[in-house]
């Protein structure tokens, strides 16, 4: 049991792409266990990467059981180890805050339906995951940590669209 | 920047016919005063471009003394400044535990669209927190559109600002959309 500080942007680790795990060993398996334990620990936190505590490695958890958006679609608790996004379908807008950067929350579009292939930090196997609505974003929000990539870095206006002067020339 | 009793806060706001430079100028002018700025947002709406900042600085500092510095450069650019001082923690930021609801109104353009659904929302003690609107179309077919989040009390469900704002619909014969935009925090 080691619940593990969040890390805050501006950390310069939190824009750094972070490293391959070669080989799951006892560092990875106490690495998963941290990212666990700080996920359970922050008040309605649905996941965590390793970035966010410190650690520059492909590693990253999710669980969106217990929260209101997640709780009726779901795959209970996730540990990825090397996760890839092989498929994605549809987009939706979902607005965003983080634990790694407070007080501000914003408009994201990502993906509805993904299929994330990668090695399950529990049990050692290779899996594949379709998730949809809320696990998806929370998946495709906590791998972004890996590539050193911010809700920020994404965030899209809801006014800009709405109104746009057209060109007619 | 943590709010600090070190500190004076001011709201500023900067109104005047749009041209390039006037976030550049009035803000130049803050800098080289030493003041920090925090929240602030800007917008052009027709010609006129407004600027609203909230803005802080190290005591001892007084409004009269802001306004002194702050005016030549307001008149250089042909905008109207007006200033008010913080108090009482007025410069923290306010957590809304409540859903929030962003609620899309359109229609047939009339007088009242904007009076009567803000007061449908006011009498429920729904908190506007930011609302837009546009007049669009032609001449002879003026569409009006507004766009307004605003947080629910906790007694208050989604399902209920859509009860209230059917009878609206109806009524003035606009469309009236509601969404949750409630944050999740991954």
């Amino acid at each position: 049991m080691a619940v593990q500080p969040i890390l805050k942007y501006p950390h310069p680790l939190l824009k750094k792409l972070a490293h391959p795990v070669p080989r799951l060993d006892a560092e990875i398996a106490t690495l998963i266990q941290d990212l666990i334990d700080t996920m359970q620990a922050g008040p309605g936190s649905v996941g965590v990467a390793a970035p966010q505590i410190g650690a520059g490695l492909r590693v990253c958890v999710v669980d969106v059981s217990k929260s209101r958006h997640g709780k009726d679609n779901h795959h209970g608790l996730l540990a990825m180890v090397n996760p890839e996004i092989i498929v994605r379908s549809g987009s939706a807008v979902m607005r965003e805050g983080c634990m790694s950067v407070p007080d501000y929350t914003g408009d994201v579009e990502r993906a509805t339906g993904i299929t994330v292939r990668f090695l399950d930090g529990q049990s050692g196997a290779q899996q594949e995951v379709a998730a949809s609505g809320f696990e998806a974003v929370a998946i495709q929000h906590e791998m972004d940590h890996l590539d050193g990539v911010l809700f920020l870095d994404r965030v899209v206006s809801i006014s800009t669209g709405l109104f746009r002067r057209k060109n007619y020339g | 920047m943590t709010p600090s009793p070190e500190r004076s806060y001011y709201a500023v706001s900067v109104v005047g016919p749009d041209r390039p430079g006037i976030v550049a100028g009035i803000t130049e002018a803050l800098y080289r005063l030493g003041c920090n700025i925090a929240d602030s947002s800007c917008a052009m709406l027709a010609s006129e471009f407004a600027m609203i900042l909230i803005v802080s600085h190290p005591k001892p500092f007084t409004k009269a003394q802001l306004l002194d510095e702050l005016k030549p450069a307001g008149d250089r650019l042909g905008m109207t400044l007006s200033l008010r001082s913080l108090h009482d923690g007025e410069e923290q930021r306010r957590a809304f535990a409540g859903e929030i609801c962003q609620i899309t109104v359109y229609g047939a353009d009339q007088p009242g669209i904007v009076y009567r659904v803000t007061s449908a929302l006011a009498a429920r003690q729904i908190n506007i927190l930011d609302l837009q609107t546009k007049l669009v179309g032609s001449d002879d077919a003026p569409v009006y559109v507004m766009l307004l989040e605003a947080t629910l009390p906790d007694a208050i469900t989604p399902d209920d600002v859509e009860q209230l704002l059917a009878n609206l619909r109806a009524e003035l014969q606009v469309e009236i959309g509601i969404r949750i935009v409630t944050p999740v925090e991954l």
